[in-house]
């Protein structure tokens, strides 16, 4: 089902610069020299897959040769880009997790309801053409189920056609969720610090004065922009201006 | 002391003759004027008749070796009368220079005479000493002085030198009262018990002079860091000629200072090296090789060699978890002698293994930098292999078993790669929204819309009974001169008229429960009933079925057999048709 789903993707003329045959077997030979302990190579390789192919598995491995080359900040971006593209996923939470231990900064979380991982998988979907995909059977299920209940009779058309209107419902959630999805990949809304130190302002502007420092690693949360300067709001909820420049964006 | 009371009463007796007799002369002479270092010449200072006492000339730096000697002779040859009385010096010099003996003087009645100053030359030559701290050390003191040597001046971080401390003495009576060792920074040192200090029973010349020699004391030093590190003088306090009848003078006496280079190790030390330095080597024993779990073993662990043995510490064993160990036991066997530290140093290992099974124990390896090779080895001992078989629970030896433990963990890293598929897409393109998407919501919504059209006619349809009977009617004759149609089709004349007999008679019969017998106009109309048209019909039917057996039987068709065909289709229509 997926490679058809994947399949259907490629139909209207989208084929990537880099076929797919080139694209596994630059993981693989990727792979190779990670496990040799070339991670450096290994990071050129992988970096040139994601240059046309995405996938929560292939920025997790980015994460891992940055991190294995010492390049925190770098690892923690990569990291997050594949939590991303499979929220919850175990493995990278894990990584993530040492990676933050070796930068500076310890923002306190502000206090939020939180099911914990599980929650976040199930919401976020294995990737990101989950929800999507269970729209589109949600949708197409509510008119088979829908007709069938036309054709029949007293109660079992009454039962037939609210199965149908709940698989609609599900249909239209799971299309919302999409989008969601869709929106937190493509215009993702936090970034990591990526110099060692930077002053994080009261006003987009050099001079203004210095509410607090932030150490290569932090995550921030990414808010207005303004010449070259972009508010950013700490997992505390304190906010600032900073350069872009000093950014990566998710 | 007697002689020369003696010789002066003699001189004394004498002196009127003298006294007229001979020309006064003084001088001073040495039997050659240019002689090497350690050699000796004679300085003989005259006085000739004359009587009276003169006194030491200035050596000039010149070292008496013996002497003086004095002696007086004289002579009455012929009447004249002659008398001398000379002193003699053996003299040496330590070191090679020009040396100018000073004048000496003497008081002849009421004048004073004096020798002339002679000038020799001393040579370096075989008889020098060319120790260095030797010369030195007598330039400090020619009596009394102190040496610090080294067995080497370069070594390596851990290497072990020998340092000596030698007195050397020319006075026949000498007692150390003190001396201080200087303090060792740098160095961990190491006595090398020697017994008690006495003299060597051999003199030593040095430069000429017979030195007594002493070895006071020796130390074995291991340098602990790189660089020049300094040895700081040893200062000694002697007395001096104590006699019964004298105190003795206090001497004091400093050695010289000495630098030792010490070079560090080479970067490239292999994992587990602790500073062993020297020549070595490393086995293992263990005190038996079955028994059971629970039960205590020993594992013995001995360094064997010459080098820091005393610094070498107990090798860090990698045991498997589950074997319970307890620190080691340090047995030394080490002896230290002029030759250096030497001997074996060996731990044992109180191992207690937990669970029974085949035990593989080592190999234990020790690193150490071999001096002479200039590098790193690393001798191994074992691995030994021991069979534990499962403890008895009854057992002395059985303590108290930690039943599960929690897996330890040693280090963190991040995981690894994921393996398999990276289930990898096209940047940049996403279901939603994509043209497959939309197309997938339509199609549902399409078909579904063309459901309810098909339902809407079909609905329609249920809602007019007439032309739902016609059709049905239709339906019945189409079905029933199907056979006929056929063969009209393959233009076949008996089996079209046989089908369409049939289909007649069978219609009529099942349609009014008429047996083929009773198949005529007159029951036919009665079975139709109040219809209007009953009789028209009824005649219609039979003639058609006349129609048909005539074509059947003779070869008369009344009309072509499209139209009958299409007229029984229609008689059958209104037939159905209430």
């Amino acid at each position: 089902m997926r490679s058809i789903a994947f399949a259907l993707c490629l139909l209207p003329g989208i084929v990537p610069a880099m076929d797919r045959a080139t694209a596994d077997s630059l993981v693989a030979r990727a792979t190779a020299a990670y496990t040799q302990g070339d991670h450096a190579g290994a990071l050129a390789l992988f970096d040139s897959v994601y240059q046309h192919w995405r996938s929560a598995g292939l920025a997790y491995a980015i994460g891992n040769c940055h991190f294995k080359l010492d390049q925190v900040p770098e690892a923690i971006v990569s990291y997050e880009r594949a939590l991303l593209l499979e929220p919850g996923a175990e493995d990278v939470k894990a990584n993530l997790e040492l990676a933050r231990q070796r930068t500076m900064d310890r923002v306190n979380e502000l206090p939020t309801f939180r099911l914990g991982g599980s929650w976040d998988r199930w919401l976020g979907g294995r990737d990101v053409d989950q929800w999507a995909r269970r729209g589109l059977w949600g949708w197409s299920l509510a008119f088979v189920i829908a007709a069938l209940a036309l054709l029949s009779r007293g109660t079992l058309r009454t039962v037939g056609l609210s199965i149908a209107g709940t698989c609609i419902l599900f249909a239209l959630l799971s299309v919302g969720l999409a989008a969601r999805r869709l929106r937190a990949v493509e215009h993702p809304a936090a970034g990591i610090v990526m110099q060692p130190r930077v002053d994080v302002r009261s006003e987009p502007r050099e001079g203004a004065t210095t509410l607090f420092l932030l150490h290569s690693g932090t995550k921030v949360s990414l808010g207005a922009e303004r010449s070259g300067w972009v508010e950013v709001t700490l997992a505390n909820g304190n906010v600032g201006w900073m350069p872009a420049a000093a950014l990566q964006v998710i | 002391m007697m002689r020369r009371t003696l010789l002066l009463l003699l001189a004394g007796l004498t002196w009127p003759l003298l006294a007229a007799a001979q020309e006064i002369t003084f001088d001073a002479r040495v039997d050659r004027t240019s002689f090497e270092v350690g050699a000796s010449i004679r300085l003989t200072i005259t006085l000739a008749n004359a009587q009276g006492s003169f006194s030491n000339p200035d050596l000039g730096g010149l070292t008496v070796v013996q002497g003086p000697f004095e002696s007086s002779s004289f002579n009455y040859v012929n009447g004249r009368m002659s008398s001398t009385v000379s002193r003699t010096y053996v003299i040496t010099a330590t070191r090679p220079g020009t040396y100018t003996i000073g004048p000496a003087s003497a008081r002849v009645g009421g004048g004073t005479l004096q020798t002339q100053p002679i000038t020799v030359k001393v040579e370096k030559g075989s008889g020098a000493t060319s120790d260095r701290l030797l010369n030195e050390g007598q330039q400090r003191d020619r009596d009394l002085f102190v040496t610090i040597s080294l067995s080497k001046s370069k070594v390596h971080v851990g290497e072990q030198v020998v340092a000596t401390y030698t007195l050397f003495s020319r006075y026949p009576n000498l007692e150390l009262s003190k001396y201080d060792l200087p303090a060792l920074n740098g160095f961990w040192a190491e006595e090398i018990d020697r017994g008690e200090t006495t003299w060597e029973d051999q003199l030593r010349t040095v430069n000429g002079l017979q030195y007594r020699v002493a070895v006071l004391k020796k130390q074995l030093l291991f340098p602990q860091r790189a660089g020049t590190l300094r040895i700081e003088p040893l200062r000694i306090t002697c007395v001096v000629n104590r006699s019964f009848f004298n105190r003795g003078s206090q001497v004091e006496a400093m050695s010289n200072a000495t630098e030792l280079q010490v070079l560090p190790l080479p970067p490239n030390a292999p994992p587990g090296m602790q500073g062993a330095v020297g020549s070595f080597s490393f086995s293992g024993a263990l005190d038996r090789d079955q028994l059971r779990a629970d039960e205590a073993l020993e594992l013995t662990l001995t360094v064997n060699g010459s080098g820091n043995l005393k610094l070498i510490e107990a090798p860090a064993l990698d045991l498997p978890p589950d074997v319970e160990r307890y620190d080691p036991k340090v047995n030394d066997r080490i002896s230290i002698s002029g030759n250096g530290m030497s001997g074996s140093r060996s731990f044992t290992y109180l191992l207690i293994p937990r669970h029974a099974g085949e035990l593989v124990l080592g190999p234990f390896a020790l690193s150490f930098f071999d001096v002479q090779a200039g590098a790193y080895r690393t001798v191994q001992a074992g691995p030994f292999t021991v069979q534990v078989t499962p403890g008895s629970g009854s057992g002395q030896a059985q303590l108290s078993r930690p039943s599960k433990a929690d897996v330890e963990v040693l280090d963190t890293d991040i995981r690894f790669l994921r393996t398999g598929d990276l289930d990898l897409r096209p940047a940049g393109h996403h279901l939603l929204g994509s043209w497959a998407w939309w197309s997938g919501m339509a199609a549902p919504v399409l078909a579904f819309a063309v459901f309810l059209v098909w339902r809407r006619r079909e609905d329609q349809r249920a809602a007019d009974p007439a032309g739902r009977r016609r059709r049905e009617a239709d339906k019945v004759a189409r079905r029933r001169f199907k056979d006929a149609h056929d063969a009209l089709k393959r233009d076949a004349r008996e089996p079209f008229y046989t089908a369409m007999n049939k289909a007649l008679h069978g219609y009529l019969g099942d349609r009014f429960g008429l047996g083929a017998a009773e198949l005529n106009a007159a029951a036919l109309e009665r079975a139709l009933g109040e219809r209007p048209d009953a009789a028209a019909l009824a005649r219609q039917a039979t003639d058609l079925i006349a129609a048909c057996d005539m074509a059947r039987y003779a070869p008369l068709e009344v009309k072509p057999r499209q139209a009958m065909y299409e007229e029984a289709i229609t008689l059958v229509q209104r037939l159905e048709r209430p």
